[in-house]
């Protein structure tokens, strides 16, 4: 890792990753207070049955709802909101760092330096790594700020919400590998960026309409977001199954992208 | 020991799609093919070709950018492919059309790239000073500079921190006159200090200035490699001169051709050494006498004016087979 590049990196993105990380810290701490606030409310309504079964599938989903305070924790880490605003760094930022600069025709200026292809990959993973923990911290935090403050902070094990949170960690990592994958094997950001992209929404589809979609539901398995289960974490239910496969699939794109990035020609920027 | 040392060095690219790859109908297209050249310590050597002729190629497979397909390189008695990150600490490198970072001042990109040396940028400001680049100007993001200002900006980052060895492509593309002899300046003094530069060039009056021997590539391919004098001095030259009387008997004078006498005004072609042919008109009625300068330029364009083929000995000193 060099640790130029990474002090690079980091002060190129500072007042993006804060601002990620600022919206994550939002988000994370209007749930415990949407929950605080409203969730008695919305439990009434969906026992009295004012609005059938619809009000209920709007406020619970993926294993999460607004009816507890871990329901509420886990819908916040499966909506959408979160997943783009971590995907801003989690995606966004491996795919510029090596078929960006390419593209751009800053790579040759690096590379030019005494660092190795490797060690410039490594540097970009570990930057990719450093981001999604600090934007998730961000998440955390709010969780944690808003559940003390909005007084329902006893109603969340410390543990599980930990694991949780590794459990986000895990899958933006795996993200960010194959995003790192992907840019290391292209000349240009859109390839890159696209396969990136169609996959992450791809795998996010399937695991949720497959949830309430039976026929497709054999899909499941072979989405990312499959081993991201917050609520079953949540409730107690931690798989380590989820964590072997996101951790091996982060291992298996950055054993691939060191292997083939320095194997490639990189011919002039055209 | 040669500071660049390639043997049999080729580059060769698939034509056509992944489906002419997978039905093995793609064509190879040879970038660069068996060239085998040396650079001695201390020369600045010129590298010249016109575009699409393998120069950038030969650079890249150099700095380990490119994998050869046949052949090695060496590059301060290292290994291209196995010591690429030790070459490059010891090797400054400007790209041709050089890219830097918009949102950095000129002084945050010299202190990053200076960075990665772990050494101090000793030529620095020697160099800011000479290319006439302000405190004001490198204090301003790259985005607003100029043309000029980022190829100046870009030989800066390339021998700020006192290479051994300058690789540049296209060095002097975007400056003006003034900012060009300043370059020329430059070269002089890594040349007193006894560091190697390879130059690849399109501006042939700049090669025939800095250069103490030129390569010539054509189509991925070795045309010729010598020093600039000899390169010259082969070149044949157009004589023209007035005459008052009858003509001198050239006849049998060394390196004296197509000689043409019409009305007083004689014209021939001379090749080499000049003494010859003044010692055979020094009897002569001559009243103008006009000697074309032996000029790279010329010397160059025969390399291509003969269809594709072959015209000099690609192997004098220097070169390895």
């Amino acid at each position: 890792m060099s640790g130029v590049l990474l002090r690079r990196t980091v002060a190129a993105a500072r007042w993006r990753l804060l601002a990620v990380t600022a919206g994550l810290a939002l988000w994370g701490f209007l749930l415990p207070v949407i929950y605080a606030t409203f969730g008695a409310d919305f439990r009434r309504l969906v026992e009295g049955g004012y609005f059938g079964d619809l009000f209920e599938l709007f406020t619970s989903f993926a294993g999460g709802s607004v009816f507890t305070l871990s329901g509420s924790v886990a819908l916040g880490f499966v909506h959408p909101i979160p997943i783009a605003l971590a995907a801003v760094f989690a995606i966004g930022y491996p795919v510029a760092a090596i078929a960006g600069e390419r593209q751009r025709g800053t790579l040759e200026v690096i590379l030019a330096r005494p660092i190795s292809r490797r060690r410039l990959y490594l540097t970009a993973l570990a930057a990719t790594g450093l981001f999604v923990l600090v934007a998730l911290a961000g998440n955390g935090a709010g969780i944690v700020a808003g559940s003390v403050l909005f007084g329902v902070a006893d109603e969340l094990e410390p543990e599980q919400l930990l694991l949780a949170w590794a459990n986000a960690v895990l899958l933006f990592l795996a993200l960010g590998a194959l995003a790192l994958a992907a840019s290391a094997s292209f000349d240009r950001l859109a390839p890159a960026l696209g396969l990136t992209l169609g996959f992450a929404l791809a795998s996010y589809a399937v695991e949720f309409l497959g949830a309430i979609w039976p026929d497709i539901g054999w899909l499941r398995p072979w989405s990312l977001f499959h081993y991201f289960q917050p609520a079953e974490i949540l409730a107690g239910e931690a798989s380590p199954t989820d964590t072997l496969v996101l951790a091996g699939i982060t291992a298996a794109a950055a054993a691939y992208a060191l292997w083939a990035f320095p194997r490639r020609d990189l011919a002039a920027p055209s | 020991m040669s500071v660049i040392e390639t043997s049999g060095l080729s580059k060769h690219y698939l034509a056509g799609g992944l489906r002419a790859r997978l039905r093995g109908t793609a064509s190879v297209i040879p970038a660069l093919d068996d060239v085998g050249l040396a650079v001695r310590p201390g020369e600045v050597f010129g590298f010249l070709g016109p575009n699409g002729a393998g120069k950038t190629t030969c650079i890249r497979l150099l700095l380990g950018f490119l994998h050869p397909s046949a052949g090695s390189a060496r590059v301060l008695g290292l290994d291209t492919q196995a010591d690429g990150v030790a070459i490059r600490g010891r090797v400054g490198y400007l790209p041709g059309g050089v890219a830097l970072y918009d949102a950095m001042t000129g002084t945050e990109l010299l202190d990053y790239l200076g960075a990665f040396y772990g050494r101090p940028a000793s030529r620095r400001t020697r160099m800011v000073d000479g290319l006439e680049l302000a405190a004001r100007d490198l204090a301003r993001p790259i985005r607003d500079y100029s043309r000029g200002m980022r190829q100046k900006l870009g030989i800066v980052q390339a021998l700020q921190h006192d290479p051994e060895l300058a690789i540049l492509d296209e060095p002097s593309e975007g400056l003006d006159p003034l900012m060009q002899r300043a370059f020329y300046e430059i070269l002089d003094e890594l040349r007193a200090a006894g560091r190697t530069v390879f130059l690849s060039s399109h501006v042939l009056s700049e090669v025939e200035r800095v250069c103490d021997r030129v390569a010539i590539v054509r189509r991925g391919r070795l045309v010729a490699l010598e020093e600039i004098g000899a390169l010259l001095a082969r070149r044949r030259r157009t004589v023209e001169m007035r005459l008052a009387g009858p003509p001198p008997d050239l006849a049998g004078v060394p390196g004296v051709s197509d000689v043409e006498v019409v009305d007083g005004h004689l014209r021939c072609r001379l090749e080499g050494d000049v003494r010859p042919f003044l010692a055979a008109i020094g009897g002569s009625a001559v009243t103008d006498l006009t000697i074309e300068p032996a000029r790279l330029e010329e010397a160059f364009l025969e390399y291509y004016e003969d269809g594709g083929e072959v015209v000099a000995n690609p192997a004098p000193a220097g070169a390895v087979s």
